[in-house]
């Protein structure tokens, strides 16, 4: 312990690189880093419960939002900041893994992920971690005082009865803004353009960010807005993160249909200084342990088939039977123009 | 000869020191600015990026991000100039209150001053440019404030006076005896204010309504949406080749020193005069504050109904993101890190200006971090000093350094007019006297110098208490920012995770406050008026 203190001090003393050569079989007392974005969360213990097993200490580096966090992943590809990372999600993965960010590794339990999570992206390169479906969310007690049936489909918002309803967020600045657009372009192939034509006119509003959508356009959080682009996880956070004695039941309920399921994403980083602790800390996130903590953290669902959902979740999440989805590779190759014809269509 | 006149006896010998002065700021910035600049074009750049230069798509953003920027300053200084007045010529209760608040909106998070005008004027003013306008000018007012009250404190209020007993109007005064004197700092402030619009983003997110750009909201969007980095290092590029153009004409155009020395506030003599004095102040304090308490509002209301349940939550740390206290904690320190750290560079790199041509030189590049984007620049620090070779994250000193970086222009700009209008008369008679150059010069700077050190290191901890970008990307995750904090909440959904957001940004502008108050108390003790 006075060693390693001693070594941290001088480490600090002379502001220079104090990396162990890279061990080949995980070291106890070694440290392996975890870069994640702004939204990672596991409970401490769980957090502890690595540590525990392995004798490898975590530490998690903030990387600022998922599209920051892989960006700089990309700059640094080779070199890496970090050993591994976590929250790669299929809209940036491609990217990374073209730009060899990462080394493949195959985890142990890989064979207990629900299939069609695994089959969406067929590489080592990466783990799925954890899948959320981005939906349109609808305030229930709005519709209900109003006396207007809530719609049931991505056609029903051009519907002139939902005039003037609905927020999304802008793709371009925005995860979920930019799942929305996936899902219709999923959905209406290349027909899209036309559907958002038929929104524009149909006074859909563009918010800047999530946070902005649902808090300010909303109309449960006082706007003027019943029907926001947001999570199927969104009502039962909703119950979680209630004030005092939560509601027996969300006010706002979900569309499930049209919704697009992002797929997140861990990997060992290429030229980690710790393969073996990057290699156990992937099998680790897989573990179900750490899969069933997930939902109640970070409002997604594991990808790990045999993980227990909280009682929060499986009354109140919608369930989404049939996702939309465009393959990683089409979304690298075609973004740019989507946003720019994205633009051009609601006059940007 | 002896003593510290030089070869032509109107000006000061450089004292030794102060010759290789420069060397400091000048190493500070080369090693966290420009190398990890060069580390960034390094690994980005490449044939593309010229191309990119040529699209006629990016040279509309950054016209019409000029436009915007522009009339930005044009509104702050329509609106700043008659505060700073208030502030600086006249003495009434709360004046400094009143100035303590004045600086708050500039150091609070974009996003939660965005949101904050947002619910506040969201049925008047539509998301758009006319909201973004009034952000840019609510945060910018401290700007315009701070720089031009340095310098309006030390005109000579006699100089007015006698142009009005020799029949000017007081209108005429203003045009012919204060707006000289104050010209250049006015110039200097415009251009800071006129460099954070054009860099906007935080405000450009939220207030805006997707039509308004800046060239760094394109940077954000190509490297965080698109991955596209040629594409982002073109908007980049550009970016700081408006900056350093606007720069450097600010810094060409400075205007040669001018005799000066701090003159207090005085109350107005005639009680009409006063009650006018009183009811502007109230009129800004109401400006000033409705934002802020719109916020704290939010911080006790559920559903239309008052709550005190967030408040304890930052207490007991069960919303699960990270420990408040611990933040506030980090946050403070950092700040205060970030304040000394600031003000020594700033403060040796306008000493420097004064000394000779590579001062002034170093002087100019260490206003260069304007323009460059918080969050590229954590991105470059990143890389420089995030790994091996040279692996400063553990050390801590990231958010300091990069926090410092982005407070040293204020320094420099609030210094460097200060400095260059202070008279060397004192330093003169010293020398004659037989003091040593370095005794010299200190008796001549040493008291201004002194007292805007103190205003601009609080400036400097009080834009890292609200730093976001640079903090998002080089923070532990595990040992957030309060901002930080801020925007991961608001990132949830919920009620409790919107009310203990709202609560930690009343707690951090309550901080702020109290750090502004006692900066400016300190200066008052040491009798000096900032």
């Amino acid at each position: 312990m006075i060693v390693r203190l001693l070594g941290a001090v001088l480490c600090g003393a002379s502001l220079l690189a104090c990396t162990s050569s890279a061990p080949q079989t995980a070291e106890p007392g070694s440290t392996v880093r975890l870069l994640a974005h702004d939204s990672f969360l596991l409970s401490d213990e769980v957090l502890a419960s690595f540590t525990a097993q392995t004798g490898i200490e975590v530490q998690v580096l903030a990387g600022g939002d998922a599209g920051s966090m892989v960006a700089g992943a990309i700059l640094a590809a080779g070199a890496p900041t970090a050993d591994v990372l976590f929250g790669a999600d299929n809209t940036l993965v491609q990217k990374a893994i073209d730009a060899r960010v990462f080394e493949p590794y195959e985890a142990m339990e890989r064979g207990t992920i629900t299939p069609e999570i695994a089959d969406y992206l067929d590489t080592d390169a990466v783990t799925p971690i954890d899948y959320g479906d981005v939906c349109v969310n609808i305030d229930d007690a709005w519709f209900e005082r109003e006396g207007i049936t809530p719609p049931a489909s991505l056609e029903d918002l051009t519907d002139p009865r939902y005039r003037d309803l609905l927020v999304v967020q802008d793709p371009a600045t925005s995860s979920p803004g930019l799942a929305f657009l996936l899902a219709t372009i999923s959905r209406f192939g290349d027909s899209w353009p036309d559907y958002w034509t038929r929104l524009r006119e149909n006074g859909v509003k563009v918010a800047g960010s999530w946070t902005d959508a649902y808090y300010s356009d909303f109309t449960p959080a006082g706007g003027e807005r019943p029907l926001v682009v947001s999570y199927a996880t969104s009502p039962p956070a909703e119950i979680v993160f209630a004030e005092g004695t939560p509601p027996a039941r969300p006010s706002t309920s979900v569309l499930t249909d049209g919704c697009y399921r992002q797929i997140e994403y861990a990997g060992v980083l290429a030229g980690t200084e710790n393969p073996a602790g990057a290699r156990l800390l992937i099998d680790w996130l897989l573990s179900r342990r750490v899969q069933e903590d997930i939902p109640l953290n970070m409002f997604v669902f594991p990808a790990r088939s045999d993980a227990q959902l909280p009682q929060v979740f499986t009354d109140f999440a919608a369930q989404v039977e049939k996702p939309e989805q465009i393959p990683a590779d089409q979304i690298a190759m075609n973004l740019d123009e989507w946003l720019a014809r994205w633009d051009e269509i609601l006059g940007r | 000869m002896v003593g510290a006149v030089g070869r032509d006896p109107r000006t000061l010998t450089v004292p030794v020191a102060l010759r290789y002065a420069w060397l400091v700021p000048a190493g500070f910035i080369t090693a966290f600015l420009l190398i990890p600049i060069a580390v960034l074009i390094g690994v980005v750049a490449d044939a593309a990026t010229l191309t990119g230069l040529g699209d006629i798509g990016l040279w509309r953003v950054a016209g019409l991000a000029a436009t915007q920027a522009l009339t930005s300053v044009l509104l702050t200084l329509v609106i700043g100039i008659p505060i700073t007045g208030l502030l600086y010529r006249c003495d009434f209760q709360g004046r400094r209150g009143l100035l303590a608040l004045a600086t708050v909106p500039f150091v609070l998070p974009t996003v939660v001053v965005a949101l904050a005008l947002r619910t506040l004027l969201g049925d008047v003013v539509p998301q758009g440019l006319g909201l973004v306008l009034i952000a840019h000018v609510y945060v910018n007012l401290a700007v315009v404030i701070r720089i031009v009250g340095a310098r309006w404190s030390r005109v000579d209020p006699r100089t007015v006076a006698v142009a009005r007993t020799l029949g000017a109007s007081p209108l005429t005064a203003w045009r012919t005896v204060t707006v000289p004197a104050l010209r250049s700092s006015i110039g200097a402030a415009a251009a800071v204010v006129f460099v954070f619009s054009f860099t906007s983003l935080g405000i450009i997110a939220v207030a805006g309504d997707g039509t308004v750009r800046t060239l760094e909201s394109v940077i954000v969007r190509r490297t965080s949406v698109l991955l596209d980095f040629p594409g982002a290092a073109a908007a980049a590029f550009l970016q700081v080749l408006v900056v350093t153009l606007v720069l450097v004409v600010t810094v060409r155009t400075r205007s040669p020193r001018t005799v000066g020395r701090t003159w207090n506030p005085r109350p107005a003599a005639r009680p009409r005069t006063r009650i006018g004095i009183h009811a502007s102040a109230i009129v800004v304090g109401v400006m000033l504050i409705a934002p802020l308490a719109t916020m704290a509002l939010a911080s006790v209301r559920v559903d239309g109904a008052w709550t005190i349940t967030w408040w304890p939550e930052l207490l007991n740390g069960r919303i699960g993101v990270g420990s408040p206290q611990g933040a506030l904690i980090r946050s403070i320190g950092i700040a205060v890190a970030t304040g000394i750290l600031a003000s020594l560079i700033g403060g040796l790199a306008a000493a420097s200006a004064l000394a000779h041509r590579a001062g002034r030189t170093v002087a100019g590049i260490g206003l260069l971090p304007l323009g460059v984007s918080a969050a590229t620049l954590g991105v470059g620090t990143l890389l420089a000093f995030g790994r091996d070779p040279v692996d400063l994250r553990a050390t801590g000193l990231l958010i300091p350094i990069a926090h410092a970086l982005v407070a040293v222009p204020l320094v420099i700009a609030v210094a460097v007019p200060a400095l260059t209008e202070t008279s060397n008369q004192r330093g003169l008679v010293a020398a004659t006297l037989g003091a040593r150059p370095l005794r010299a010069w200190w008796t001549c700077y040493g008291p201004v110098l002194r007292v805007v050190m103190i205003a601009a290191g609080g400036l400097a901890a009080a834009v890292s208490l609200g730093e976001f970008g640079a903090a998002s990307v080089l923070a532990r995750a595990d040992s957030p920012t309060v901002p930080v904090l801020i925007e991961r909440l608001l990132g949830r959904p919920g009620d409790a995770s919107f009310g203990v957001a709202a609560c930690l940004s009343v707690v951090l502008m309550a901080v702020t406050l109290v750090l502004v108050g006692l900066i400016d108390r300190l200066g008052r003790q040491r009798g000096v008026p900032l």
